[in-house]
């Protein structure tokens, strides 16, 4: 074999999360151009605590695409998770620590059903989320009565809050938070045990089973990582805000998944890093916070959004012909 | 010509016709006895509640309420079948009923020419997915979900606010109010559907969705077939748009939004599989129904409307799961 | 025998710097019929795959009636009267056999397609070849191998085809259905048409084939009308047959038995009983689809067993998962090393690691030292071929591919090894060397399952052989003597009465 074959330091996937940082970058200085101020400390930071919700939320995501799945019950699982951590702490400190559990958790159990119905029931899962987004719904709006209860009005414990909003050497802590998931993410794909397997049945899930690995059982973590990641996002975002909303888990579907993809992650599973997914995810909103510096309405927004996202595709996420 | 030497004879007596189509259509018998489970459950839901029979306005609305759905699961099964997936049909709905609501008030000729422009510009959404999939190669889901969000976009410069009118004559015949003319429409779709299942395109898209090597070795065009497929889903897509203008009465450029997901539940309610080339515009007609039904059931069922998405998805898993095992029992039978 | 119909010059083909043809040559002539011979591996199905313009060749030439053409596609072949059935079989699945046979000629009425008439058509053209076992009316996945590989011949030679490719036609056909092709290849010869095949089994080539060309490693090496066995497979090989094999470990007649089977049944196998003892190879032979890769994948827990008990080391075992076999000391190298076996896109060292993974873990963290040397052990002890354990798997060549799979369970304690046509696809040099491994792994106390499609290799390296038919042990044979005729003879003996 010749030493041409060796792989190089850049390679295509290194190359992709590279591709997207530099997006996010060269948004930076238009931003700044049309709007001075806007790259400045301050303005960087408040477009990251923004990416950070994003990207918490592209974490899961990340997960399950790796293995050639995707979450689409990402919006009312982030939706239920706020309204549970306002619900069932009322705004008090003292229940903060209980309300985090219950919602994270709640987030994790939803995602483990998610998985069982992909990986045991061999339901496609694009059906099983689909169903779990509008089962999650349903219960999220019946419980709270259409967000009419008492309880629900209530605004997130004043730590959680204060977690998103104050700083800690010069960062919000949130951003330290989101730091923090980065490197844990990160660690975990590269150096665990648990990450590789993730790897191998992204890429080969029969081989995979017939050299041992609980194929099933990785999906399950996988997917409950997702409803986590989610549950945990819906926590920053009434944090961000004070109070929980019916339908402020929208725009996390799409948004996770375009950044899971700038960032240079297969959607068939296998090949990706969150790095990637991190850079996606800070592209996406700095190219937001762009378009509104041009003030430029809802609409156009969205086609922007939407043809930036198939330039990228094209410039570098063309599916290789062979295997 | 001379008799081969060699005659491979027939061990047994062949399987009957009959038993041959209920294997190969399961997934169509298994839709058509759940839309019959539904709709009798309605009427018993609907006589303890209303203690009368279900008369000619519940059909009319149900019928009405349907068509934009069954048009939108077409598309998604169009699209399906090349082992493709639509996030876009939402988008292509609002967009064509934007432009519906804004060109559809003038005269007869006018109306029947916009009419006309509008399955065009389905056609062109179509043509764009298409395009990106099969000459782009980039994966039908993100390209959709990046044009779902364009056609979204224009559709909202198009109609800024909800409006516009319909004519009389339109809603007459897409989405008559008092008398169920859409009934036509299903043995309509059903025709429409045969021939399509017997011209080249629609040998190909099945094929395609089979296997798509295999089939580009006996000479079809996989490119051609996957843009012509995205084109047909477009088009079935903006019929969706303005069955759903005429339904009601103006336009609306979010409206359409719900059709996504909704299309890909009725496709999959149809017997549709996932991974391509399996599958009838028929079962995702009647999937349209069955989805359709249960909204109508739960209502009568008392059921608080905030829960209803949660019984929708119960209900979606619940047929997902039982359409696998009775799969699984019918093969493992023969 | 004056024009060629049909000539391959020079043709060379590599796939990702591996060479699967160097300079491939053969002619053929109108109204003969040709056998391409060589071991797997040495580029026949490339060649074919080639000649139906299923792939391009890097170089060379391709003469069709004496004219060089250049094959854009399947399509392109077919319009020049040259039609092929490749091994890969290209049915539509979920697509009835009739919409199959008739796809893109379907009778038309009033510009559609006549389902009917396709029904009738299909059936007609069934009975005008003498199939009368097939329904046109089933879905091609309801359908077995043998009947699909029937279908895939009748759609072939209902086009009258002036130039037949047939790639391993008869890999997975029985007698009866053998002898009917042979019937048809022999019509179409009457009639003028240029027959190419491929085929193992020497029995066939000797009985239909006219001339015959042999390939070795990517080029051919002769062309003869007649020529003995020995002197073949000297030139396949390009070694003699008994220094192609090692010396056989001695038989372990009284070693303890690792693995016992008692009655197994399941989906198309039935009763299957053995006894694998340490330090043995046993064979398992027969014709394709007769119930091996079903005892492979029940015995390894893949497969749930409906009947029959299964022990290993004395205890009784029902194996739930891969996982559960694994435990006790199982490994199995699967069929397919490409879909069953390696991750082709991760790394030699991700592949090598695999199984052993926990090993390499302390707490769920890998230990990255510990993995490589696990790898380079792997890649020093079994020489594979690699320029590092960081390269994709994918690119290796297809011997090194197996080895590394090989070395992923030597590094596990596994007593027990389930090698399932592990040669398929391998160089004659790696071949060599997996075939020494074997012996060596035995000799070792390894005890040793060992299918293969090619009898030769079971006769030199078994201590016993089971042949397998419709799922039953047919026979067993015991070294030394046995013949490669002998397992094959019994793989097909008494087809009609059974």
């Amino acid at each position: 074999m010749s030493a041409s074959q060796k792989q190089p330091f850049l390679n295509k996937e290194r190359r992709r999360i590279l591709y997207a940082f530099l997006a996010g970058i060269v948004l930076f200085i238009v931003g700044e151009m049309v709007r001075p101020g806007f790259a400045s400390p301050s303005g960087i930071r408040a477009i990251l605590v923004v990416a950070s919700f994003v990207g918490i939320v592209a974490a899961g995501q990340t997960f399950v695409i790796l293995i050639g799945g995707i979450d689409l019950s990402v919006p009312w699982v982030l939706n239920a998770g706020a309204i549970l951590m306002v619900t069932s702490s009322l705004g008090h400190d003292a229940r903060a620590i209980p309300a985090l559990a219950l919602t994270l958790g709640m987030g994790a159990a939803v995602g483990a059903l998610n998985g069982a119905g992909v990986a045991l029931l061999g339901i496609p899962a694009v059906v099983m989320t689909l169903a779990m987004n509008g089962i999650m719904q349903g219960l999220t709006l019946g419980l709270s009565g259409g967000m009419t209860c008492t309880s629900c009005g209530a605004y997130a414990p004043p730590v959680v809050q204060a977690a998103v909003h104050q700083s800690f050497l010069g960062l919000p802590i949130v951003l330290w938070i989101w730091i923090a998931i980065i490197i844990v993410v990160s660690f975990l794909l590269a150096m665990t045990r648990f990450g590789r397997m993730t790897y191998t049945v992204g890429n080969n899930a029969r081989a995979s089973h017939l050299a041992g690995i609980h194929v099933s059982g990785v999906t399950i973590v996988l997917y409950a990582l997702s409803g986590f990641f989610s549950a945990l996002a819906g926590i920053m975002l009434v944090g961000f805000g004070g109070q929980a909303a019916l339908g402020m888990g929208d725009p996390y579907l799409f948004q996770s998944i375009a950044a899971v993809v700038i960032g240079g992650v297969y959607i068939l599973g296998g090949r990706g890093h969150y790095l990637g997914s991190v850079a996606g995810a800070i592209s996406l909103t700095v190219l937001v916070s762009v378009l509104l510096a041009f003030n430029m309405p809802d609409y156009g927004r969205s086609i922007v959004y939407g043809i930036v996202i198939l330039a990228l595709l094209l410039l570098y996420g063309r599916e290789e012909d062979s295997a | 010509m001379p008799l081969p030497e060699t005659i491979l004879a027939a061990s047994g007596p062949r399987r009957s016709r009959l038993s041959h189509a209920l294997t190969q259509n399961i997934g169509l018998a298994l839709v058509v006895a759940l839309l019959i489970a539904c709709v009798i459950l309605y009427c018993v839901l609907y006589i303890v509640t209303q203690h009368r029979l279900p008369g000619g306005f519940e059909l009319t609305s149900t019928l009405n309420n349907t068509m934009p759905l069954a048009f939108a699961a077409l598309a998604q099964t169009l699209v399906v079948l090349t082992r493709g997936i639509d996030l876009s049909v939402g988008g292509v709905i609002d967009l064509t009923n934007a432009v519906a609501a804004l060109t559809l008030m003038g005269g007869p000729v006018s109306t029947t020419l916009w009419t006309i422009a509008i399955l065009g510009i389905g056609a062109l959404c179509g043509l764009l997915n298409g395009v990106l999939v099969a000459i782009g190669r980039l994966q039908p889901i993100l390209v959709t979900l990046s044009t779902l969000s364009i056609f979204q976009g224009i559709a909202i410069r198009i109609l800024p606010q909800p409006g516009g009118a319909m004519p009389p004559g339109f809603t007459g015949v897409l989405a008559n109010p008092n008398v169920p003319l859409s009934l036509i429409y299903i043995p309509i779709i059903g025709i429409l559907w045969a021939i399509f299942r017997r011209t080249p395109l629609g040998v190909a898209v099945f094929a395609i969705g089979n296997d798509a090597m295999a089939a580009s070795s006996h000479g079809i065009s996989v490119k051609r077939t996957t843009i012509l497929a995205y084109m047909l889903g477009g088009v079935a897509s903006a019929c969706a748009g303005l069955f759903l203008a005429a339904n009601a009465t103006a336009g609306d450029a979010t409206t359409g939004d719900t059709y996504t997901l909704t299309s890909i539940v009725a496709a999959v309610l149809g017997g549709v599989s996932l991974f391509g080339g399996r599958g009838s515009g028929l079962g995702a007609l009647f999937g349209a129904f069955v989805t359709v039904m249960v909204v109508n059931i739960l209502f009568f069922a008392h059921i608080d409307p905030l829960y209803q998405t949660f019984y929708e998805g119960l209900f979606l898993l619940a047929a997902v799961i039982a359409a696998n095992v009775i799969g699984q029992i019918v093969r493992r039978r023969r | 025998m004056t024009i060629a119909a049909v000539e391959a010059v020079d043709i060379g083909k590599a796939y990702g710097g591996v060479a699967a043809l160097t300079k491939a040559s053969f002619t053929a002539s109108a109204g003969e019929v040709h056998a391409l011979v060589g071991e797997n591996g040495a580029g026949k199905s490339t060649l074919i795959k080639i000649m139906g313009g299923r792939v391009r060749p890097d170089t060379g030439e391709i003469r069709i009636g004496g004219q060089a053409v250049s094959l854009a596609g399947p399509q392109a072949a077919h319009q020049l009267g040259a039609w092929t059935v490749f091994q890969e079989l290209t049915l539509l699945p979920w697509m009835t056999v009739a919409e199959n046979l008739l796809l893109r000629q379907e009778p038309r009425a009033f510009g559609l397609i006549d389902r009917k008439a396709t029904l009738r058509d299909a059936d007609a053209l069934l009975a005008r070849f003498g199939v009368m076992h097939i329904d046109p009316r089933a879905l091609v996945e309801d359908i077995s191998l043998a009947e699909r590989q029937t279908v895939e011949i009748v759609r072939a030679v209902s086009h009258a085809p002036k130039i037949l490719f047939l790639d391993e036609p008869t890999s997975s056909l029985v007698e009866r259905e053998v002898e009917w092709l042979f019937g048809q290849i022999r019509r179409l010869r009457e009639q003028g048409c240029c027959i190419v095949f491929t085929s193992h089994r020497w029995a066939e080539i000797r009985s239909i084939a006219d001339r015959i060309t042999i390939f070795r490693g990517g080029q051919d090496v002769g062309t003869f009308t007649d020529i003995d066995e020995d002197e073949a497979v000297r030139l396949m090989t390009g070694r003699r047959v008994e220094a192609l094999y090692p010396a056989m470990s001695p038989a372990p007649d009284d070693a303890p038995v690792m693995m016992e089977a008692r009655a197994l049944s399941g989906p198309n196998l039935r009763q299957v009983s053995f006894a694998l003892r340490r330090g043995e190879v046993l064979g398992v032979g027969g014709l394709a689809g007769h119930g091996h890769r079903e005892l492979f994948r029940t015995v390894f827990g893949d497969a749930h067993a409906s009947g029959g008990t299964l022990s290993v080391q004395g205890k009784e075992k029902r194996f739930r998962s891969p996982r559960a076999a694994i435990a006790s000391g199982i490994a199995l190298v699967p069929e397919d090393r490409k879909s069953e076996g390696l991750l082709l896109r991760m790394s030699v060292r991700d592949n090598a690691s695999l199984a052993i993974l926990k090993r390499l873990t302390r707490f769920g963290i890998l230990k990255p030292q510990e993995e490589r040397r696990a790898a380079q052990h792997v890649v020093d002890s079994l020489r594979v071929r690699t320029a590092g354990i960081g390269l994709a798997v994918g690119a290796l060549s297809g011997g090194n591919q197996q080895k590394v799979l090989l070395g992923r369970w030597l590094e596990t304690e596994c007593q027990i090894l389930l090698l399932y046509d592990v040669t398929r696809g391998v160089d004659v040099a790696t071949k060599h060397e997996i075939y020494e491994l074997v012996v060596a792994l035995a000799r070792d106390g390894h005890a040793i399952l060992f299918y293969s499609s090619d009898a030769e290799e079971l006769a030199h390296l078994c201590h016993r052989v089971l042949v397998m038919r419709e799922g039953v042990v047919a026979a067993e044979l015991r070294a030394p003597g046995v013949t490669a005729e002998d397992i094959v003879s019994a793989a097909v003996r008494d087809h009609r009465a059974a």
